[in-house]
């Protein structure tokens, strides 16, 4: 009899402990940037470190709010494609299509999620940007003349070309997790609608979908989670262009991964470069928190609403 | 009566739509890296390692980057996993659901499943030079471990907390402690899940390239020591990618479309397995 | 004099025997500028010394300094000058290489031949990049136009580059001076200048030839004029690899720049070893065989290796 006792404690115990880890590892990350970037403060106010648009680490100045502008515009801008796109997919998945077609579509979009984001950069540099270039910008700026279309940018790397490659890479992740949640919603519920003689679609909009909204928001901070860390692949095909915030899809964008990317290898030779390239990881970090923070508080109230 | 049924075709043709965009956004992308680099595959590609000048044109293969990257793979995952599933088992079985501890863990895998893979790998770098470990294998895991902790513990959470808290109950009511209960049934329930998060972690383990360039280095040989520089196929193709020759480029490509398969393949396994081990699952 | 031949002989077949017991792990990493003849070097010394096992990384200039500095690598390549804050910390940075940046624009534009006959002052290119005056390819001294103004689509590099650092410099600024586009690698400025016809970028030595030595077809170089007389003279028009390595080794060009070896204070005799081959004659045979960086001259050689030798 102690000895399960016993081995249930030791395993609960080591359970703990990995749990510690991860916290201990999270808190760590957490503090390195922390600590290196403090020089940086110590030089550059705060609010110029946030809302200056100034960066010419040559001669100390450290204006990180393009960047940050940068980030905000590319990753909206794949939100609102990939978010809506996303549901309309895995609605179907889940509720229209039948077993084996499921069963052939979602290996295809497994692999998106799979396939390295170089590929991706290599791939939105070959056929999204043309797209944008040749196609959707000389339309869309003739016939929408107004913000946020307009734009004196032809080359086609762009924060749209950016939101595209970056929608697509967030599709994988999006339609699992919906497609899970909406699968969990008990059958009995759909029964009991189409019972009353709703549609499919209206059962769907009227009863699933308020069961499933906590998990869908939940898929959705996910997503964005991902879409504000990606660097590599948004690096190859937003334009990076210094100096400037984006005043159209069509601009240029260098968004605050994309940043720590470039100039991590000259982080160890310029004083204070390490330190500011770690402080726009900080705040990149601080963004995450915020709208994870934002999105937990939207779950967590309706979790209580629905008790 | 007609609106409603007009909604509903209108609504149905958005969603396949949108999936055949998504679909084939997929294999889109599939068939340009086929199509750039087929000229450039062949045999001698998956079974040699560079013979020296094979960034600049000469013979050889990317067998030291085939490897590397699955030794380097499976070397995280382990990693990982030992980390990933216990800290979920703990808080699906032992926590009760709305405690504060479980609320900061999760929240806590959010935001570093977001964290970018260079920061990781800046994270890692920090962490050599700290221990004083030089560009290696071992880095390399330790680092991409990081990096595929917050997905596997996700993934694996998700598995988790689908499982109907009838069955631990049944199990516990009969007798059995929590950690018999945990390796019993649940693990047998939630396997084929736990083996799709394993995959998929294993799949981003083996993609990534920010992180493995500031910690694993690169090498022609295959991999031989945990302390020694290991080549991995992302870096492999960047560099090719890189080279003024357009040969090699093309080789790029080939090595782009070689790793896309396997990820593939990783995401079929994963498939056939999970069906496999689902005909022991309580439905 | 068959004593003498015989002398030399002898010496040269001691020297290799004493050689073959060399032996040890070798690493590098850094700019991909030098990345192709370090490869090349690397493979040769193996040859000579089989005992020596040598890893060759990219990763980029910046990399590379970081990595040295580090103590993560034995050398690391650095395809710009050092920095002084880098040298107080203990590295010592030889020159091995040199290489050039050229300022290239599609071979469709507008106004190829105009460009081509006149070239572009350094002013010019500064209105472009770092002032930001010049945004039309219709520069003033053109002929009259009556189409809309064709838009310069100026392209930069966005990641630390050597490159970059050098085209700055040539213009006084640094690299994050510099307007424009920002493309992620050497290959990625050049692709966006051979889709845009209204492109134009500067790119590597090694990037714009290709294997029998002309410039890659559907880009052109554009003449610098350094002298500054509105003409394109015939040494300022480089058409080949051949006309730029002379230009550039005698000096004309200007924006020529030098890469770099850095290495800890106190090394190895591998790495010594290694440095000494690839300054020597067949390092420098080799650095000519794949063309894609320039070897410095006899004299440049001579005074490094004497320095590296007082150490």
């Amino acid at each position: 009899m102690n000895d399960r006792h016993w081995k249930d404690l030791i395993a609960r115990r080591l359970m703990l402990i990995s749990g510690s880890f991860l916290l201990i590892l999270g808190l760590l990350m957490i503090f390195m940037m922390y600590q290196r970037s403090k020089p940086i403060l110590a030089l550059t106010p705060l609010k110029d470190l946030l809302f200056s648009l100034s960066w010419h680490p040559t001669k100390g100045q450290f204006g990180l709010a393009g960047f940050i502008a940068g980030t905000l515009w590319v990753t909206v801008i794949a939100m609102i494609i990939a978010v809506p796109l996303s549901i309309l997919t895995a609605i179907y998945l889940a509720e229209y299509a039948a077993k084996p077609l499921r069963g052939l579509l979602k290996p295809f979009i497994d692999l998106l999620a799979g396939i390295s984001p170089v590929i991706y950069g290599v791939w939105g540099i070959i056929a999204i940007v043309p797209l944008v270039r040749d196609y959707f910008m000389p339309f869309l700026t003739n016939h929408l003349k107004f913000f946020p279309f307009v734009s004196e940018n032809y080359t086609g790397f762009s924060a749209l070309t950016a939101g595209i490659v970056l929608a697509i890479m967030i599709f994988p992740v999006l339609i699992s997790v919906m497609e899970e949640v909406l699968h969990a919603v008990p059958f009995g519920i759909r029964e009991s609608s189409l019972a009353l003689g709703a549609t499919q679609w209206q059962t769907i909009k009227g009863a699933v979908f308020k069961k499933a909204w906590p998990g869908i928001i939940a898929a959705i901070i996910l997503g964005l989670s991902r879409a504000f860390g990606e660097t590599m692949a948004v690096l190859m095909v937003a334009g990076c262009s210094l100096g400037q915030i984006p005043k159209s899809i069509f601009d240029a964008a260098y968004p605050l991964p994309a940043l720590i990317a470039t100039t991590y290898g000259e982080m160890m030779s310029i004083p204070l470069y390490d330190a500011a390239v770690l402080a726009a990881a900080f705040i990149l970090l601080m963004i995450t928190i915020l709208f994870n923070m934002a999105g937990w508080g939207i779950l967590l109230r309706m979790e209580r609403n629905q008790i | 009566m007609d609106r409603r049924r007009l909604e509903e075709r209108v609504m149905k043709g958005l969603m396949i739509l949108s999936t055949l965009l998504v679909v084939g956004s997929s294999v889109c992308i599939l068939l340009t890296i086929f199509l750039k680099g087929v000229s450039a595959i062949d045999l001698n590609m998956l079974i040699q390692t560079p013979k020296g000048g094979y960034y600049l044109g000469k013979e050889g293969g990317i067998l030291n980057a085939i490897l590397g990257s699955l030794v380097l793979g499976v070397g995280a995952t382990f990693l990982a996993f030992l980390v990933s599933v216990p800290i979920t088992f703990y808080l699906n079985l032992y926590l009760r659901r709305a405690s504060r501890f479980s609320y900061i863990l999760r929240f806590l895998f959010d935001v570093l499943y977001g964290m970018p893979a260079i920061v990781y790998g800046a994270f890692g770098f920090t962490l050599m030079v700290f221990w004083g470990l030089k560009a290696s294998l071992l880095a390399g895991m330790i680092t991409i471990a990081f990096l595929i902790i917050p997905i596997m513990a996700r993934a694996t959470d998700e598995v988790l907390k689908m499982i109907p808290f009838e069955l631990p109950e049944a199990s516990l009511a009969m007798g059995t402690t929590r950690w018999e209960t945990a390796r019993g049934v649940i693990f047998k329930q939630a396997l084929p899940g736990i083996l799709t998060a394993v995959l998929l972690a294993f799949g981003r383990a083996i993609g990534d390239g920010a992180a493995v360039l500031l910690t694993a280095g690169f090498t022609d040989s295959n991999p031989s020591s945990l302390f020694k520089p290991v080549a991995t196929l992302p870096l492999a193709i960047f560099f090719q990618l890189a080279t003024p020759f357009p040969e090699v480029q093309r080789r790029g490509y080939a090595a782009a479309f070689i790793l896309t398969v396997l990820i593939l393949m990783v995401s079929l396994i994963s498939r056939i397995l999970s069906w496999k081990f689902t005909q022991n699952v309580v439905r | 004099m068959s004593i003498l031949l015989f002398s030399v002989l002898f010496s040269s077949v001691t020297l290799k025997a004493e050689n073959k017991a060399l032996q040890g792990n070798l690493t590098l990493s850094g700019a991909w500028a030098m990345y192709p003849t370090v490869v090349a070097w690397a493979e040769a010394f193996q040859k000579i010394h089989p005992k020596v096992h040598i890893d060759i990384s990219a990763g980029g200039a910046g990399k590379g300094a970081a990595d040295a500095l580090a103590g993560f690598v034995d050398i690391g390549m650095v395809s710009r000058d050092p920095d002084p804050s880098e040298l107080q910390k203990d590295i010592k940075a030889i020159y091995v290489l040199k290489d050039a940046v050229f300022p290239i624009v599609n071979e469709k534009n507008f106004y190829i031949s105009t460009l081509l006959k006149r070239g572009l002052s350094k002013r010019n290119f500064q209105d472009i990049y770092v002032t930001g005056t010049q945004i039309y390819w219709d520069l003033d001294y053109f002929s009259v136009v009556t189409h809309k103004p064709k838009m310069i689509h100026h392209y930069t590099r966005s990641d630390a580059s050597g490159a970059a650092a050098s085209w700055a410099r040539y213009l006084g600024v640094q690299q994050e001076d510099l307007m424009g586009i920002g493309i992620y690698g050497d290959p990625g400025i050049l692709e966006a200048v051979l889709r845009d016809p209204l492109g134009i970028g500067y790119a590597n030595f090694s990037f714009v030839f290709n294997r029998q030595g002309t410039v890659i077809p559907g880009i052109k170089l554009i003449p610098i004029d350094a002298n500054e007389n509105g003409i394109a003279d015939p040494e300022e028009i480089y058409q080949n690899r051949d006309e730029a390595n002379r230009a550039i080794e005698k000096g004309s060009y200007p924006v020529v720049r030098r890469n770099y070896f850095f290495i800890k204070k106190d090394v190895g005799d591998v790495v010594k070893e290694f440095i000494r081959f690839t300054l020597s004659e067949e390092g420098t045979r080799i650095v000519h065989e794949t063309a894609a960086n320039l070897p410095l001259t006899k004299t440049e050689r001579a005074k490094i290796l004497e320095s590296l030798e007082h150490e």
